[in-house]
């Protein structure tokens, strides 16, 4: 992630729920149909792509979310480099995905943010923006979801009980921030 | 308001979906041989009937896919989803 003013400054913490963004994370949108693309992917990355809709796999280093049948977001688990947008795990992907056709990858670092709540009042902070039916999701660990909260795009990853992971874009971000700020204020 | 389900997501609110207008409509195979009236026949008119219609609709904020619906227009009834490249229901 390069150097920039972010819109994000601050850790938010109510009763029930902390909210904070965590930078800089490389995220990779990566796209592809065939049998050789997953199994490709699988053997660079050592992690297989979860095929099963609305699910996650998750490795040491990195996390997988379905995003569509041929579309996933990968994320680093660990901060990473704030200096330069130069990731192995790119490189990596790119020479044995791209270069040889099997399917797309795509740096979305600097597209999204991710923004990290914890607290066991996330859902009732979700519930009063977005037409999403959590009631499944939030007992099922990894499963990640891709609604609207406050009429903004939103990709959600549970975590853990109590701990989520929210990506949105970042021209969105800041007013997402502050409307979730001004929701919880008053759960 | 209404609940679809996407046959790649799961249940979801009609907020999440955009309407794509009738489904089936075959392009010409020489549009350079119809008339000015053939033309604007396939190109706009559309049946919009009140009852059971056949129409195309997108997850647009999910996983983005087109898919096929079978929906009564006068009641938001949906009678079957089906992906592209499907056959639709006959019943």
């Amino acid at each position: 992630m390069l150097n920039y003013t972010n819109t994000i400054t601050e850790k938010k913490s109510y009763s029930g729920l902390q909210m904070t963004e965590i930078k800089p994370i490389m995220k990779l949108i990566v796209r592809g149909k065939k049998r050789e693309f997953l199994s490709a992917v699988g053997k660079s990355l050592n992690l297989l792509l979860p095929t099963g809709a609305n699910t996650s796999s998750t490795s040491e280093k990195i996390t997988a979310l379905w995003l569509s049948p041929d579309e996933w977001i990968i994320y680093s688990n660990q901060i990473s480099k704030s200096d330069n947008n130069d990731y192995e795990t790119e490189n990596l992907l790119n020479n044995n995905i791209s270069k040889i056709n099997l399917g797309a990858i795509t740096d979305v670092t600097d597209q999204f943010v991710l923004i990290n709540l914890k607290g066991d009042k996330i859902f009732d902070l979700f519930e009063t923006g977005s037409p999403f039916n959590f009631n499944e999701f939030r007992n099922k660990k990894g499963s990640v979801a891709q609604t609207i909260l406050a009429k903004i795009d939103v990709i959600i990853h549970n975590l853990n009980q109590n701990e989520v992971n929210l990506f949105v874009r970042r021209s969105f971000s800041q007013h997402l921030f502050s409307w979730m700020n001004d929701s919880a204020s008053r759960l | 308001m209404f609940v679809i389900n996407c046959p790649y997501c799961g249940e979801r609110e009609q907020s999440e979906f955009k309407a794509g207008g009738e489904a089936h409509l075959v392009r010409p195979k020489q549009p350079t041989e119809l008339s000015d009236d053939e033309w604007a026949e396939y190109l706009f008119m559309r049946k919009n009937i009140k009852g059971i219609q056949f129409e195309r609709w997108v997850h647009t904020h999910g996983c983005r896919k087109w898919f096929n619906m079978v929906r009564d227009t006068s009641n938001d009834k949906i009678k079957a989803i089906y992906k592209m490249g499907e056959k639709p229901p006959t019943k």
